[in-house]
This record gives structure tokens, sequence and C-alpha cells, in this order.
């Protein structure tokens, strides 16, 4: 059952904080959080994030098609390990930081 | 690599980013690089194709083969653009960080959905994770093999010392 949209999304109080005094803030810092369950919301976008996965932080750089998913779904906590592949590439954006 | 049917065919498992880039990459060496092979494929079954190699016309040839693994040449791929990287490229580099003396290397690169990050593993200690952002990874230089990385403030310590008090 999905959740009731009276209540509307979601989110732990102390990330709502942290994106905020990250946001003033000019430092290229990664938020580390652990709350994998909140909703990651429009305020939100151009972070960066660290999700911990329950062994390490993953970089989360959260844009606008990541709005209404949870942080959890982007730090996996399982991994499979697959043969590498040859020939792929991997682009470096300007990034935003936080 | 294994054998399929009487005239020296082949059937192989590709691991490029699409398949069938396997054939456009020219002569495949095998691991020593002695030997080259010219690769035409002929089908699919289900995640394998059906191929044949020259020099290779009949079973016996093609058993012979069966494990081995082929490798394209680093030249042979095409140039990435500007901002792009070959995975395999990076893996390896010596990662240096411009502020603290903390030095390592890069053990793989992974993207799950939120943005490319390295893996880096330093001379001491467990390996850490860095958004793959000209913020945070500012110079790569190939031919000397290294890269600068600007790690943020408490990113290496496991507590919550660079952000404000959880919960």
């Amino acid at each position: 059952m999905s959740r009731s949209v009276w209540k509307g999304p979601f989110v732990d109080g102390y990330l709502l904080k942290k994106a905020e005094k990250a946001r003033g803030s000019t430092r290229n810092e990664i938020i580390k959080i652990w709350s994998r369950r909140s909703t990651i919301l429009p305020q939100f976008v151009g972070l960066t994030f660290g999700v911990y996965n329950g062994n390490k932080f993953l970089p989360v750089s959260v844009t606008e098609n990541m709005i209404g998913h949870k942080f959890g779904e982007f730090a996996p906590t399982r991994f499979f390990k697959a043969h590498s592949v040859a020939d792929k590439k991997v682009e470096k954006t300007e990034g935003t930081g936080s | 690599m294994g054998a399929h049917g009487v005239r020296g065919q082949i059937r192989l498992r590709s691991f490029t980013e699409e398949p069938e880039a396997i054939a456009r990459y020219g002569a495949l060496t095998d691991e020593s690089g002695n030997e080259k092979f010219d690769l035409k494929l002929r089908g699919t079954i289900k995640d394998h194709f059906i191929g044949s190699l020259s020099g290779v016309t009949d079973r016996n040839q093609a058993e012979a083969l069966r494990g081995t693994q082929l490798y394209v040449e680093r030249d042979a791929l095409p140039k990435p653009n500007k901002r792009e990287y070959y995975e395999a490229d990076l893996v390896g580099l010596e990662a240096r960080d411009r502020n603290t003396q903390i030095s390592g290397h890069v053990k793989a690169v992974h993207n799950y959905g939120a943005g490319p990050f390295l893996e880096i593993e330093p001379t001491k200690g467990d390996s850490f994770m860095l958004p793959f952002t000209d913020i945070y990874v500012p110079q790569i230089d190939l031919k000397e093999g290294y890269l600068i990385i600007d790690l943020p403030q408490g990113w290496l310590t496991k507590s919550n010392k660079a952000g404000a008090s959880s919960t």
C-alpha cells in the first residue's frame, strides 16, 4: 500500500537542516547521511550527499530526475561482481558540490 | 570461447559495452599478444555469439582454443570525447591529494544512477569513494599515470564530524 498523499513525502528532519547549511557554505562538502529512507526533495537538487550503505559512504549527486526517489535507491548495499567491460567510458561532470 | 559445429566456428561471450562492437575493433589477440585473430560474427545463441576466426577451419582447431580469452588492442579503441575517459584507463592511476599527504590508487569506477564516482584505495586504510567531477578530481594526467584529488573535509571519518548533528 502506498503512502497517503496528505502526509507529504517523508524526510528525516535533520536532513533538511544539513542541506540548508550546506547550501549556505562555499566549501566543497559532501553531506554525510545515514537516512536512506528519506525522499529526495526538489531543494536537494545540485547537492552531493554521501549515503551510507552499511559499510561506506557512496556519493549521490542529486539531479531533477531523482526527485521522489529515496536516497537508499542510489547506494546499494550488496554488489554483484560482474566481468569488467573493456570499452566502457565515463564522463567527468563539472559537478556542483554542495 | 568454445567450439561450435564442425566447420571451425567458435562461440564466444563479448564483454564490450555494445556486444557486437567486439568485431569492429580489428584484430583480436590472445592473452600473450602473440597470436592475432580476425573475428567475423555469424549469429547468436542465447547470450553467446557464433563467429569464425581467421585460420581456424575445423573443429579440432576451434577445440584447441577453448577457454582462450581474446583482447582488443588499446589503440584500436576510438578516441573518447573531451570530457570522457575509458574506465580501463582510470583504474590503476595513482591518486594524489592536493592538501593532505594521502595517496593511493584508483581501484574501480562505479555508477549506481547518481553520477559516476571513483573508488580509491589509499596506501593505508579502507577504500573510499569520490565523485568523478571537476571539484573533487580537478586534474587527470593519463600519460604520467596520476590524478589529483581534492578530498572534502571530514570525508574519510565514519563519524558525522563535518556536518550538523544527526537526528
